[in-house]
């Protein structure tokens, strides 16, 4: 019986992949647990494991070419069976679109009906129940369930390792001890490179040997492959940019209470409790007012469904967060959930611990998905103005320039204050601009009289 | 033996070609000299007979060592030694012991063929009731035969006819092993090697062998299968993280199938990859040598056992 070898679900996201590489040819012998292919998928390259022992016998996708997980990519002839006559599923190239195809060519021994060796007409419409055993050959890399040696998940425990950002590197991409043992070593060495997104991100660039180029041939000009972080940045902003209607709103704070009230704060927590290590920012602050003014203002909070608008429950905000250079660069989201119900001090804290994270290990999964808004903020840079793309399936983003001391006009005086603008990007097929104005409008009270952040 | 049987005047030796021939192995040298034809006895060609004779004798009172040429032979006498020794106590609600040894050469000898070349502790670890030995060198043989001996149940000790000619040191002086007390032969980190008999000569070989491409592995003789010294097997696997059981029966129902469920099931939490077993291969034990060498549990398969288990495969 020739077995099917599928485009394999590598992360939970994952809709298509990519294979980068074959690592076999047709003809090749092959054996259960051999690296067939690196894949690529919206995160990162791996490693494609066979779980059957046999010959190529036919590879249908090129490398470079992506295809939806499910797809067929080759097919491995059984010991016993010759290659030549297993062959491709019925001339049917890879069909992006297509559920696994039918195999005509394949024997069709689970089936006890006989079936009529005609060559089908249409390949939609198999006679047999065919794909032998397609579930099979991709069950161990399909769906969310994770392997893990019980001494690893021990020790990841032990260690306060999320195992979802260690890659395994055990039979069926197991995560054994070793691997654990590596995230423990790069987690306090905190300097190596962890996760693998960020590991492809350092791929060596390729240097343009010599060709004459439009833009001139200076000694730095290179062309650097896309890493699966940026591919999935170019295409996730693109599609927003591009088929969400933006419009933007910009907003004046002043500042000066705000600043007061952080000062005053601060300094009671290093007076109580020296060691909690805690140091509250602005933009702490402004997470909690996002948050709750989300009470008054639910669809700032919501999701635009094609046919409906999905108001969310729960106000969970996300942070971009931007990832050092020398790991490659790139953004991601790290998400606080319930953010309208947790305090200014769990809000540092959890920010504190995404970003951390973030930066080191990687987030996991969890930690990146479900945020119903999200704030970029480029205050500490300076930056005074600037605008956001939406973070899809969000309706809007709140993008936060400086609090800059300035000279400002108060009761009819001109007078040196601070002051800040944030500008959010909205998705006019959910938010309207006075809707807009008005969440800005809450936002601003509640920025202004600071206390109500603490209560 | 003869240092018991000068101790304890109720210890007696039996079986085929003991007494005139000094053993068919020479292991009873020069007893008939010192002990006579009343406590070295040769027996005809009838393991069932005078296997259930001699446990007769224990039950009223003395202390025979029954020697079987092959443990092979053993199962002409299976009965006796099965269904009688292990459970006199039990059946005669404590009214009648059996403290008995069965000694002889266990496993592959080098060539004997299937009939010859049976590891019965893959028959035999499955009888409550009795007790196995199965040292792999000469002081553990004295120590453990004299427990044995002492001992008031019946014991089985499993030697090996590849085992008899090696050398070891042996103190002249008195000294026991207590049963249930297993040797670490090698002291390792990075897999536990379980084994008994002559297969911890094969653990070792490999472990050489992996030392040398970094792979420490820590080797322990468990000395005595029933008992089983878990407490020790445990407690490595527990550092190791990984173990390979290496055992020259054949795998289905036997004692290193019994070691990988009692560790799967005690450290689960503490293991990297399931337990491996090395055994003798599934099939009769072949008479071509290099057949034979092939179907023992031999270092390249400890080997490829311990680097799968490691992931260094």
């Amino acid at each position: 019986m020739p077995i099917s070898l599928t485009m394999p679900r590598l992360s939970d996201t994952m809709e298509a992949g990519t294979v980068i590489k074959w690592n076999v040819k047709e003809g090749d012998k092959v054996r259960s647990g051999d690296i067939v292919a690196d894949i690529e998928t919206d995160k990162a390259t791996m490693e494609m494991q066979c779980f059957d022992d046999g010959t190529i016998a036919k590879l249908l996708v090129e490398p470079g070419k992506q295809v939806k997980v499910g797809t067929p990519i080759a097919v491995i002839a059984a010991k016993g069976e010759d290659p030549a006559s297993v062959g491709a599923p019925s001339g049917s190239a890879p069909a992006p679109a297509a559920a696994p195809a039918p195999k005509a060519a394949a024997p069709a021994a689970t089936s006890s009906v006989p079936v009529t060796p005609v060559t089908p007409i249409a390949p939609a419409t198999p006679s047999a129940p065919a794909t032998p055993r397609a579930p099979e050959s991709n069950a161990d890399a399909d769906g969310p369930r994770m392997r893990v040696s019980p001494v690893a998940r021990r020790m990841a425990e032990g260690e306060g390792i999320d195992l979802s950002s260690v890659r395994g590197s055990g039979p069926n991409g197991r995560i054994i001890k070793r691997d654990i043992l590596a995230a423990s070593a790069n987690k306090s060495a905190a300097g190596a490179s962890i996760d693998t997104g960020t590991k492809l991100a350092l791929r060596q660039p390729t240097v343009v040997a010599g060709a004459p180029s439009l833009f001139g041939n200076g000694p730095g000009e290179r062309i650097v492959a896309l890493s699966g972080m940026r591919q999935t940045i170019a295409r996730r902003l693109v599609e927003s940019k591009t088929s969400i209607p933006h419009y933007q709103v910009t907003m004046r704070f002043a500042m000066d209470a705000l600043m007061a009230k952080r000062a005053e704060m601060n300094d009671a927590i290093a007076a109580l409790a020296p060691d909690a290590g805690v140091k509250l920012s602005v933009n702490d602050f402004i997470v909690r007012a996002c948050a709750i003014a989300m009470a008054k203002h639910p669809y700032i909070n919501a999701s635009f469904g094609g046919d409906h608008i999905n108001v969310h429950g729960d106000v969970n905000v996300g942070i971009a967060i931007s990832l050092p250079e020398e790991r490659g660069g790139g953004l991601v989201v790290g998400v606080i959930r319930n953010a309208d119900r947790k305090s200014l001090r769990q809000l540092s804290q959890e920010s504190k611990f995404l970003a951390e994270k973030a930066r080191t290990k990687g987030l996991s999964m969890d930690e990146m998905s479900g945020s119903t808004f999200t704030i970029s903020n480029l205050g500490m840079f300076g930056v005074e103005h600037f605008t956001a793309i939406i973070n899809p399936p969000n309706s809007a983003i709140l993008a936060c320039g400086a609090a800059v001391e300035q000279p400002v006009v108060r009761n009819h005086q001109l007078a040196v204050g601070w002051e800040m603008q944030a500008t959010l990007s909205l998705d006019h097929r959910v938010i309207d601009g006075a809707m807009a104005a008005d969440y800005l409008k809450t936002l601003k009270s509640l920025i202004e009289t600071p206390a109500s952040l603490t209560v | 033996m003869s240092e018991e049987m000068r101790r304890d005047a109720r210890i007696y030796l039996l079986g085929e070609e003991v007494a005139q021939y000094n053993g068919a192995y020479k292991v009873s040298r020069g007893m008939l000299d010192e002990f006579g034809p009343r406590r070295v006895i040769d027996m005809p060609i009838s393991e069932s007979g005078f296997a259930g004779m001699a446990i007769g004798s224990a039950m009223m009172g003395l202390r025979p060592i029954v020697e079987f040429m092959s443990w092979s032979f053993s199962l002409v006498a299976a009965d006796p030694i099965l269904n009688n020794a292990p459970k006199m106590l039990y059946m005669s609600g404590g009214q009648f012991g059996c403290p008995i040894v069965f000694r002889g050469n266990d496993g592959a000898g080098g060539q004997l063929g299937s009939t010859h070349s049976w590891c019965v502790e893959g028959l035999y670890s499955n009888v409550p009731g009795l007790k196995i030995a199965i040292p792999s060198n000469p002081y553990d043989a004295k120590g453990l035969m004299k427990t044995a001996i002492r001992d008031d149940d019946p014991v089985f000790f499993l030697e090996s006819e590849r085992l008899l000619s090696i050398k070891g040191e042996v103190p002249e002086e008195e000294y026991t092993i207590p049963f249930g007390k297993a040797a670490i032969r090698r002291e390792g980190t990075d897999c536990t090697i379980v084994s008994w008999g002559r297969p911890v000569h094969f653990a070792m070989e490999a472990a050489e062998t992996l030392a040398k491409e970094g792979i420490s592995c820590e080797v322990i003789d468990g000395r005595t299968i029933r008992p089983m010294d878990w407490t020790t097997i445990f407690a490595s696997v527990r550092k190791t993280n990984a173990c390979v059981v290496v055992d020259q029966s054949w795998s289905f129902a036997s004692p290193g199938s019994e070691v990988a469920a009692q560790v799967s099931e005690h450290c689960f939490d503490d293991l990297d990859h399931p337990v491996l077993r090395v055994h003798s291969d599934d099939v009769p034990a072949p008479y071509a040598q290099n057949l034979e060498q092939e179907m023992l549990p031999n270092p390249r398969k400890i080997i490829a056992a311990v680097k799968k288990v490691t992931y260094r495969a």
